[in-house]
């Protein structure tokens, strides 16, 4: 291994140093008041302290939890939905005028609402997560499913193949790279929507923790509580790329 | 010589341009919370009016959340700015230096709304019922905790819910018994949609006041402690207009709620309802010609809301009864003064709810009087 692709290796931590030992400088020298933007030492300590007494544990945990199922409605009904618009077209006539209009509404706008509809628990937040999830799923599972090939399809017919026969040889693997592609953007669309719910109600949550951070004037922890939405966007895009490099073996190796 | 009498020229031009530019009035921005509304009425007649151009300011407006008109404030990117008294002590005890220097509020505003049908005679009776409140922070968080205090109950006695600035609605649904709201706009509301029949079983509300239980410090002015020691007089002129502003309003509302509609865009304001008011208007400035005293003026607002509801709608009028109903929030013998007592009892309940972790510091170093003698008639 060269000097060039080791250096390659760590220039994202070295870009993070810099910008790290920048900041501290900034801070130090007075150049902005600690109180719009506080050292890093600062913030090290708020981390510090909220993992000590539980408090960032526990609202990153009830951030996940709405995520998760919040992930889980969204994605469920936008691969659904989108399979059943993808067989049928004449679906996307009746049903894109709701689809569209929902989806260019900022979802801020609309979030009291749910919070008026679904009570002001975690069920509103899970269903401005799975909303904001939705509509990328959707879009990617029906522009999935039509660029399988219609010769593939026809020779799978010619051979007998069932529908699901044809779903799981043919349409499912052909589909997977753009669904998986839609999936990396709706995780980190998530934390989103997650949060956006938590700053208009609940006691609980990265976004009501910044909330009352702010409102104790507590700005390292507010900054501590947007790197953990951070965090957790990073690691769910990651973790979907790792399942795309998993399961799509195959395509790497055609590729190859 | 020649020269010398060109430069006398010059230099008596540039002094009588400076003295020009000293009468001119200064560009100055006020921090505001929430959104344009009613509720802001001294601004906006302080601004139409001129009582902030006599002062010598050009006044603009700006609408962030509170904490963000603190930190402004504290780092100088701002001047003034209005928030609420708990505020500046949480804030102090973070390290933001500012002063309180005119109480706005002299009643705290937050209440708790309720069915008419419920018994909450005696407080104690709150023990066990389902209460909806913004966000476990703020004013409504602080009148919560203190009304809990009053009838020896805490937190834990009640199902607290956080429902965002969404009491009305919730309310009307059923979902909670009662409601942290502030009490010159939301029971208003809610008194409305069950007037029309949309507030499920309520057909009527009732308010549990803060102010009824203790005097707690309110919404003011607060400047940073570098503007208020190298520039005083600039504290006192703003101080001042606003002062002269704010007894306009509660002198004349009828004349404040036609200030307003220059920057509320949602006011009601059709033809027939600006022309009552603008006689309305008419009428009281002949009136306070009088020099009525503060009981005879405040018989006068009430007689305003009361003929105006014999010509119009309810929902034409909710705007300028919220307006009517803050005025008795604002209104006092001697407006912009704030006792030591209610910032005590501000800091205890801020204490007893555990957000006072650091110290805050004395409290005499959070607020002054010295600008509102004079200042009020």
């Amino acid at each position: 291994m060269g000097a060039g692709s080791t250096l390659r290796r760590i220039s994202p931590f070295l870009t993070i140093a810099c910008l790290l030992l920048l900041w501290q400088w900034i801070s130090a020298r007075g150049i902005i008041s600690h109180i719009l933007v506080p050292p890093p030492t600062d913030v090290y300590q708020a981390f510090t302290d909220s993992l000590a007494d539980g408090a960032l544990l526990k609202h990153t945990l009830v951030t996940l939890e709405e995520m998760f199922f919040g992930l889980l409605l969204g994605v469920g009904i936008g691969l659904a939905i989108g399979y059943a618009i993808a067989k049928a077209p004449i679906l996307e006539n009746i049903l894109s005028p709701v689809i569209v209009a929902f989806q260019s509404t900022p979802i801020v706008a609309y979030a009291p609402l749910l919070v008026i509809w679904f009570g002001s628990g975690i069920a509103s937040k899970i269903v401005t997560t799975a909303v904001i999830v939705f509509f990328p799923t959707l879009v990617n599972t029906i522009v999935g499913l039509r660029s399988v090939s219609p010769n593939l399809r026809d020779l799978m017919r010619s051979l007998k193949a069932g529908r699901w026969q044809i779903f799981r040889h043919l349409e499912a693997p052909s589909a997977l790279p753009v669904i998986l592609a839609g999936l990396k953007t709706s995780t980190t669309l998530a934390v989103i929507g997650a949060v956006v719910g938590e700053f208009v109600s609940q006691g609980s949550g990265l976004g009501y923790l910044v909330t009352s951070a702010r409102n104790l004037y507590d700005t390292p922890l507010v900054v501590v509580a947007v790197f953990t939405m951070t965090a957790i966007s990073l690691s769910l895009y990651g973790i979907v790329a790792y399942v795309e490099w998993r399961f799509l073996v195959w395509q790497r190796r055609s590729s190859a | 010589m020649l020269i010398l009498v060109r430069l006398i020229i010059v230099a008596a031009m540039w002094l009588g341009l400076a003295a020009t530019a000293q009468d001119e009035p200064v560009d100055e921005r006020i921090l505001l919370t929430f959104i344009p509304n009613v509720q802001f009425a001294p601004f906006y007649v302080g601004i139409e009016d001129g009582y902030f151009a006599d002062a010598g300011f050009n006044v603009s407006l700006a609408y962030l959340q509170e904490p963000e008109v603190l930190d402004l404030i504290a780092v100088g990117q701002a001047n003034f700015g209005i928030v609420s008294g708990e505020q500046v002590i949480l804030a102090r005890s973070r390290g933001r230096d500012v002063v309180y220097v005119f109480e706005w509020f002299q009643k705290y505003p937050v209440g708790l709304v309720f069915s008419s049908a419920l018994d909450l005679s005696d407080l104690a009776n709150l023990k066990g019922m389902t209460i909806g409140i913004p966000g476990r922070f703020g004013a409504s968080y602080s009148g919560l905790t203190t009304i809990l205090g009053s009838a020896g109950l805490t937190e834990a006695d009640i199902d607290l819910r956080e429902i965002g600035f969404n009491a009305p609605e919730v309310f009307c649904l059923g979902v909670i018994d009662a409601a942290v709201v502030y009490v010159n706009n939301e029971p208003l509301q809610i008194k409305n949609l069950a007037a029309d029949g949309d507030c499920g079983a309520v057909s009527d509300v009732d308010v549990i006041t803060v102010a009824s239980q203790v005097d707690l410090v309110s919404n003011g002015l607060i400047v940073s402690r570098a503007l208020l020691e190298e520039d005083p007089d600039t504290v006192a002129r703003m101080v001042a207009g606003l002062a002269s502003a704010l007894r306009s309003v509660i002198d004349n509302p009828a004349s404040a709620y036609l200030a307003s509609l220059a920057h509320v865009d949602s006011l009601p304001a059709d033809e027939a309802l600006l022309n009552a008011l603008e006689s309305a208007a008419e009428e009281q400035l002949e009136f306070l010609a009088s020099a009525p005293d503060r009981g005879d003026i405040a018989r006068s607002r009430r007689q305003l809301a009361a003929d105006l509801s014999e010509r119009f709608e309810r929902g034409a009028l909710t705007q300028l009864n919220v307006l009517l109903n803050t005025i008795e929030l604002w209104d006092a013998e001697n407006i912009g003064y704030s006792d030591l007592s209610s910032w005590e009892a501000m800091r205890d309940t801020l204490d007893s709810m555990g957000f006072l972790e650091d110290d805050a510091g004395s409290l005499q170093d959070m607020f002054t009087n010295r600008f509102v003698t004079g200042a009020d008639r």
